[in-house]
């Protein structure tokens, strides 16, 4: 293919991305119990079996929507710095249990699997799983792990904060604002985040700091465990 | 619109300059650190947050849209994920409850009562 058949194929295979896309967050508003990123996705899984279409041609096309997720990971910086505004006097404490959170998460995540039998690229791609996806992604990829069983886990991660966090940590005990927030931000990234916005404006707050930074620690994190692992 | 490119380009400029450290060997995600500098940046007031705020959110709110393209590759998961599905879904299970549960509790226990605050808080942006 020379240059301008693949700028036109990238073209239709971003067009396509979003269209469906948009059909997915309409589909989304209609019945809240569809995740956007499913109702998003299936129909393009569809299609490329439909047509017998390679993945891979139908990913390098798409290939500059993944590149944004870059920049939309600086752009994280953006609620971090205007929740952390708000939280002032907790915020050490509050980094501190979201490092050992980080630490937790990490751990029993690819030591679960490992404990199960996972392959090594398996068990690497468990343990990114509870932050933001595109910070999990990229330290998914610095472990030599498999970016979609990443993404499958992070997108599961989320739903599962959002339906069942709030009603754990009650039967524990657990009902302070900041220690929920933080709890289901570090677990359940976005989604978390996304589900405490109806219930408490500092719930929401600290868990969008949470998520931002569980997202760092676990970067640092993983940038440790491969130096160790070497 | 301007608005819209100004910000498109600070967050595009901090992201490249962190791909670029990651390159020098710095062990972390060039997005990651990218965000982090960026962090700094609008701690010490060097950007300011009225710059990117707008296409910010725009990105994080439409972030779904960003990680399509991979997710689709689940497609060609299937054996893989079959064959591992135990150890993956016992992995996610295990991991959520822990998080949830050490950060819950030690953030019951240990943070320090917060004064009043009379700023206005907004709202987190969800991202995925």
């Amino acid at each position: 293919m020379n240059t301008l058949h693949l700028i036109l194929f990238s073209a239709v295979c971003i067009a396509v991305s979003i269209l469906f896309y948009a059909l997915g967050q309409a589909l989304h508003h209609r019945w809240r119990g569809i995740p956007p990123i499913v109702a998003a996705s299936l129909p393009i899984v569809a299609l490329l079996l439909i047509f017998r279409f390679p993945y891979n041609k139908y990913n390098q096309g798409s290939d500059a929507l993944t590149w944004l997720l870059g920049p939309a990971t600086v752009g994280l910086a953006v609620p971090m710095y205007r929740n952390g505004k708000a939280l002032r006097r907790s915020l050490p404490m509050l980094a501190l249990i979201v490092l050992i959170g980080s630490v937790v998460g990490m751990v029993t995540a690819g030591g679960t699997a490992w404990l199960l039998g996972a392959p090594l690229p398996v068990i690497m791609s468990t343990v990114p799983k509870s932050v933001t996806t595109p910070i999990a992604i990229e330290v998914c990829r610095e472990l030599k792990g498999i970016p979609q069983i990443t993404i499958a886990l992070v997108i599961l991660a989320g739903v599962l904060g959002a339906s069942f966090g709030v009603p754990l940590l009650r039967l524990v005990g657990v009902r302070e604002d900041r220690a929920v927030g933080a709890a289901i931000g570090s677990a359940s990234h976005g989604v978390g985040t996304a589900s405490l916005v109806r219930r408490s404006e500092m719930q929401a707050s600290v868990s969008g700091w949470a998520m931002a930074a569980s997202g760092i620690f676990t970067s640092l994190l993983a940038a440790l465990l491969k130096l160790f692992l070497h | 619109m301007m608005e819209y490119l100004t910000g498109f380009a600070i967050l595009i400029a901090f992201f490249l300059f962190g791909s670029f450290l990651h390159k020098l060997g710095v062990p972390i995600p060039g997005g990651v650190l990218g965000l982090m500098l960026f962090f700094l940046a609008m701690q010490v007031g060097a950007v300011k947050l009225k710059w990117v705020e707008r296409t910010a959110s725009l990105l994080l709110r439409h972030m779904v849209l960003l990680f399509v393209p991979l997710t689709v590759g689940l497609m060609e998961m299937g054996p893989l994920f079959s064959k591992q599905a135990v150890a993956i879904t016992a992995s996610l299970l295990v991991s959520v409850t822990a998080v949830m549960l050490t950060i819950g509790l030690l953030g019951h226990w240990l943070l320090p009562a917060e004064p009043a605050s009379k700023t206005e808080t907004k709202i987190a942006e969800a991202g995925q």
